[in-house]
C-alpha cells in the first residue's frame, strides 16, 4: 500500500476560515486525518481581562458571527450568578426566544450551505431565501440581523409589544409551513440522498468517547441536550419541545435531525410568544462583580457552548475562557474522515457545521530549542499594529 | 418514463413564474424596522458629561469634551459638552445610548454608512 499525505490549508478554496488539516491518502481513500488549529486566533478571552463586564458581553458576542447570541447568554448567566441576581421571568423567556430564533436562522443556514457542499446550488438557494424570514423577526425585534445585543446582565435589554409578537408569530407560521419541505428534500431527493447517506459515520459510542457535541451527537443517537440536561432561563420553567435524535450516525441523520429541530424550535418560539409572562424585562445589575468563579452553559446551535468566568471583586473579570461547541466536535470530525473518500471532505466537514473563529483559543509558540513564549494583551495588539504598518497599511 | 423525477422538480417548475426574491439594491432599497441600531446620535444640549458612554463604549469610539462654562447672575454654573464620534470603531450595540442617564443619546436609521475617507467617519456633535 503506497500513501501520501494530502495536506488542506490553512488557506484553502473550500475552507472559508483558515486551518490546516494533513489527510493520509491511499488513491482516493483517506486512511488518516490530522488536524492543527490556531490560525484564527484573536485574542478574545485576553482581551476581556481588559475590559469591564458590560463591554466584555459585545466582545464575546463577537467570539462568533452565527452563535452570537448564545455567547452572550452563556456571559451574562454566568456573571448573573456571581453578582447573585435573577433575571424576572420574561426576560428569560425572551432570552430564550432570542436563542431559538438564532437556532432557527443557523440551522436554515447550514441546510443551504450542506447544499451547496454537495453541488446542490437550487436547495442553497431556497433555505437561504426563507431564512430572510428569521432575519427580518431577529431585526425588529433586536435592531441588528447579526449580534443582536439582547442579552444583558439581569435580563435582556429590549421588550416585544403586541404588534412585534404579532409579527413574529406570522413569520414563524410561514417557516413552519416551509420546513416539512426541506425535510422532504433532505431525506428523500434521491440524488441528495445518495450523496450523502452512509457518509461520515459516527456509530454512538464513539460519539460518546469522543464528546462529540449539539446535532452531530444527537445524529448519532445520543439524547443530550443543555436545555433539557441542565435547563437554563426560561427553559427552567417547562418551555416544553423534544430532544430530536436519529440512530443514523452520517450526514443524512445530520440533515434530518436538524431540519427536525427546525419544527421544535419553532414550537418552542410560538409557545414563548402565546405565553410570555407579564412583567419587567431585567433588574439593575451592579457594576462590581463580588469575588468568586462560575462554569456557565447553554446548548448553542451547533452543541453545547462553556464559559468559565472567574472575578476578583472589580469591574473587570480574571479570567474568561470559552469552549465553544466546534472544538468539542473535532476529535469526532477526524474519526468520520477516516476510511472516507477524498471528496467526501468537505461535505463531511460541513456536517458538523464548523466555526473556526469560534474554536481559536489561544497560541503559545515554541521555538525549535523548546522556549515557551505566552504573550500579554499588549504584546499581541502592538504585534498587530505593528504587522499591518509594515504592510503599508495605515492605522 | 424511466427517469425518475425529483422531489424538487415542481418547485423548481413553479419558480419559474415567481417574481425575483431580491430587489435591485441601491436602486431600490426595503428600508429598516423602527428600533433598527443606526448610528448613535448626541444632543450636546441635554448632556451633563458623565462620561458614562465613554467607559461603557466597548469600542473606545466615543470622546466627551467640554466646550465651555458658564456662570449666571445666581451663580449657578452651566457646561456644554460635545462630542466626537468614530463610525469607523463602532459596532452598533447601541450602549452608549442605554447607558446615558440624560438620554442624549439615540440610534439614528442610517446604514449606509461606507465611506472612501476615514476622516468622513469622525463625526463631532456639538
Ligand atoms: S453604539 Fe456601541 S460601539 Fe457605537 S459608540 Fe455607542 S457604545 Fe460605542
Ligand atoms: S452618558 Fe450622556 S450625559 Fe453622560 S457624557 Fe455621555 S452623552 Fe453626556
Amino acid at each position: 500500500m503506497s500513501t501520501f499525505i494530502l495536506p488542506v490549508g490553512p488557506q484553502h478554496p473550500a475552507l472559508k476560515e483558515p486551518t490546516s488539516f494533513r489527510f493520509m491518502v491511499d488513491g482516493e481513500t483517506v486512511v488518516d486525518a490530522d488536524l492543527r488549529l490556531g490560525y484564527n486566533h484573536r485574542g478574545i478571552e485576553k482581551g476581556c481581562e481588559e475590559r469591564t463586564y458590560i463591554q466584555d458581553l459585545y466582545l464575546l458576542e463577537r467570539v462568533c458571527g452565527i452563535c452570537s447570541n448564545v455567547h452572550m447568554t452563556v456571559f451574562a448567566q454566568g456573571v448573573e450568578k456571581l453578582m447573585g441576581i435573577e433575571p424576572p421571568k420574561r426576560g428569560l423567556f425572551i432570552r430564550c426566544l432570542m436563542g431559538e430564533l438564532e437556532r432557527v436562522h443557523s440551522h436554515l443556514l447550514w441546510l443551504g450551505v450542506a447544499g451547496h457542499e454537495v453541488g446542490f446550488d437550487t436547495f442553497f438557494m431556497y433555505t437561504w431565501r426563507d431564512r430572510e424570514i428569521v432575519e427580518d423577526i431577529l431585526e425588529m425585534i433586536s435592531g441588528n440581523r447579526v449580534n443582536y445585543g439582547m442579552q444583558t446582565f439581569g435580563g435582556v435589554r429590549r421588550d416585544l409589544d403586541e404588534m412585534q409578537i404579532k409579527k413574529a408569530l406570522d413569520g414563524i407560521a410561514a417557516l413552519k409551513a416551509r420546513t416539512p419541505y426541506y425535510l422532504n428534500i433532505g431525506a428523500s431527493e434521491p440524488t441528495l440522498v445518495a450523496r450523502i447517506a452512509g457518509v461520515g459515520v459516527l456509530p454512538k459510542a464513539k460519539a460518546l468517547e469522543l464528546n462529540a457535541a449539539g446535532p452531530t451527537t444527537r445524529a448519532s443517537g445520543v439524547d443530550f441536550d443543555v436545555r433539557k440536561d441542565d435547563p437554563y432561563a426560561g427553559f427552567g420553567e417547562h418551555i416544553p419541545f423534544n430532544i430530536v435524535t436519529d440512530e443514523g450516525g452520517d450526514v443524512l441523520a445530520r440533515v434530518v435531525v436538524r431540519a427536525k429541530e427546525l419544527m421544535e424550535s419553532y414550537n418552542i418560539c410560538e409557545y414563548i410568544l402565546k405565553n410570555l409572562p407579564a412583567g419587567d424585562i431585567r433588574v439593575k445589575a451592579p457594576r462590581k462583580v463580588p469575588e468568586g468563579e462560575v462554569v456557565s452553559r447553554a446548548e448553542a446551535q451547533r452543541g453545547e457552548c462553556i464559559h468559565y468566568i472567574r472575578s476578583n471583586g472589580t469591574d473587570k473579570p480574571d479570567r474568561v475562557k470559552v469552549r465553544a461547541p466546534t472544538l468539542a466536535n473535532w476529535p469526532a470530525t477526524l474519526y468520520m474522515l477516516r476510511g472516507g473518500y477524498v471528496a467526501d471532505i468537505p461535505i463531511v466537514m460541513a456536517a458538523i457545521d464548523p466555526c473556526l473563529s469560534c474554536t481559536d483559543r489561544m497560541a503559545i509558540i515554541t521555538d525549535p530549542k523548546g522556549n515557551e513564549k505566552v504573550w500579554n494583551w499588549e504584546t499581541l495588539r502592538q504585534y498587530g499594529i505593528d504587522f499591518y504598518r509594515k504592510r503599508g497599511i495605515k492605522l | 418514463m424511466s427517469l425518475r423525477l425529483g422531489a424538487m422538480l415542481p418547485e423548481v417548475l413553479k419558480h419559474l413564474f415567481k417574481k425575483p426574491a431580491t430587489v435591485q439594491y441601491p436602486f431600490e432599497k426595503i428600508g429598516v424596522p423602527k428600533g433598527f441600531r443606526g448610528r448613535p446620535v448626541m444632543d450636546p444640549n441635554l448632556c451633563i458629561g458623565c462620561q458614562m458612554c465613554v467607559k461603557d463604549c466597548p469600542s473606545e469610539a466615543l470622546e466627551i469634551h467640554k466646550e465651555s462654562e458658564a456662570t449666571d447672575e445666581a451663580g449657578k454654573v452651566s457646561k456644554k459638552f460635545s462630542m466626537t464620534f468614530y463610525l469607523d470603531r463602532c459596532s452598533h450595540c447601541a450602549q452608549c445610548a442605554e447607558i446615558c442617564p440624560k438620554k442624549a443619546i439615540h440610534m439614528n436609521s442610517e446604514f449606509e454608512d461606507a465611506a472612501f475617507d476615514r476622516g468622513a467617519l469622525k463625526i463631532v456633535y456639538k
